[in-house]
């Protein structure tokens, strides 16, 4: 686990979203245990409040759960798991928008690209 | 919590605290920065009870300062003040010959952690090793509150780096801590509240992940703010 935090955000804030990252890609999956608060205060070299803080959040908006003393998991929720992908995926949309509008493109020019820019970066992966 | 309220301290004719109040909650990291000049190393001195105020009230847990607070509190100076031809073995004798609060097993935890080899002799010593010994014997001290005076000034990166890693583990656990520095870049994630002081007054003090959130600024953004208006 590593992350690099910016300075202006909030910590926790950021912590959130890697966890968001990590589950709509996959790496962490459903039910998987995560680090307790001060390990991963540890390994992202954060202040254990912010932590706690992070986790609390998350386990208010379902991300996480936790029984009785055991470990926190990553939610089995399907719905809560999609709509994490749907906002990662939504979010990366509106920038992308944003950032192509600003220079004046038609959009099927837009499409045709990252059509384009999108199979061929396939392909690269899996070569 | 520690709260000092108005302190004030001349030396000579020279003002070095004007007036200077702040709490430090026990949990919580409690950074103390001051770009230039004297004051930081004072107000740690002042809480230990190590040199008289001119005026002001200093507070642990609702208590006025005494000779009990030792049992509460440490002082981490900012170099080793062990006979230098000591070992590490025996400067940690040393500390628990003196003080009924030493846990061995927390000492023998952060040689582990710091990767210090006992036998060495405090003189032959790194630079970046001597302030882990340093900060060693203070930390395997079961008190609630942790002064430290400029941990991370004057060694190495990487040594920086592993002292930082100390303050995220359970070596610290909920433990109160006061730090001072003049720099703040390593470990602005790190601590919770800063006070910023100047000319012997206390500037601001904010919670750092606080003003992150409402004003979207980081600790050096405020600090800019503050000292180069």
């Amino acid at each position: 686990m590593n992350v690099t935090f910016n300075k202006r955000d909030p910590v926790y804030v950021q912590v959130i979203r890697h966890f968001k990252e990590q589950i709509a890609t996959g790496t962490f999956e459903p039910g998987q245990e995560i680090p307790s608060r001060r390990e991963l205060a540890n390994r992202l070299k954060i202040n254990p409040n912010t932590a706690q803080r992070a986790y609390k959040e998350m386990e208010e908006a379902g991300l996480i759960y936790t029984e009785r003393n055991l470990p926190s998991k990553i939610t089995k929720d399907e719905k809560i798991l999609q709509s994490v992908r749907k906002e990662l995926i939504m979010e990366a949309v509106d920038n992308f928008v944003h950032s192509v509008r600003s220079i004046n493109v038609p959009v099927e020019e837009v499409l045709t690209l990252v059509k384009e820019k999108y199979e061929s970066g396939r392909e690269g992966d899996e070569a | 919590m520690i709260e000092v309220n108005d302190m004030k301290k001349k030396f000579g004719h020279k003002h070095v605290l004007k007036g200077v109040s702040f709490t430090a909650e026990k949990g919580e990291i409690t950074c103390i920065i001051g770009i230039n000049g004297v004051g930081k190393t004072t107000i740690l001195n002042a809480i230990m009870n190590l040199t008289p105020l001119n005026g002001g009230q200093i507070l642990i847990d609702g208590d006025t300062i005494s000779k009990h607070s030792y049992e509460k509190i440490t002082f981490i100076p900012d170099a080793i003040i062990m006979q230098p031809n000591m070992t590490i073995t025996e400067a940690m004798q040393f500390m628990a010959d003196f003080y009924d609060s030493w846990n061995q097993q927390r000492a023998t935890e952060l040689l582990d952690f710091f990767k210090l080899k006992e036998s060495e002799k405090i003189n032959n010593l790194s630079k970046g090793n001597r302030a882990k010994v340093n900060l060693l014997l203070g930390l395997a001290l079961d008190v609630d509150y942790l002064l430290m005076d400029e941990p991370f000034s004057g060694i190495d990166i990487f040594s920086r780096e592993q002292i930082a890693d100390v303050f995220t583990s359970h070596l610290v656990e909920d433990r109160g801590v006061i730090i001072t520095t003049h720099e703040i870049n390593d470990i602005e994630h790190l601590i919770d509240k800063v006070v910023l002081l100047d000319e012997g007054k206390v500037l601001k003090q904010f919670n750092s992940e606080e003003v992150r959130e409402t004003e979207g600024k980081s600790v050096v953004d405020v600090m800019r703010e503050v000292y180069q208006p």
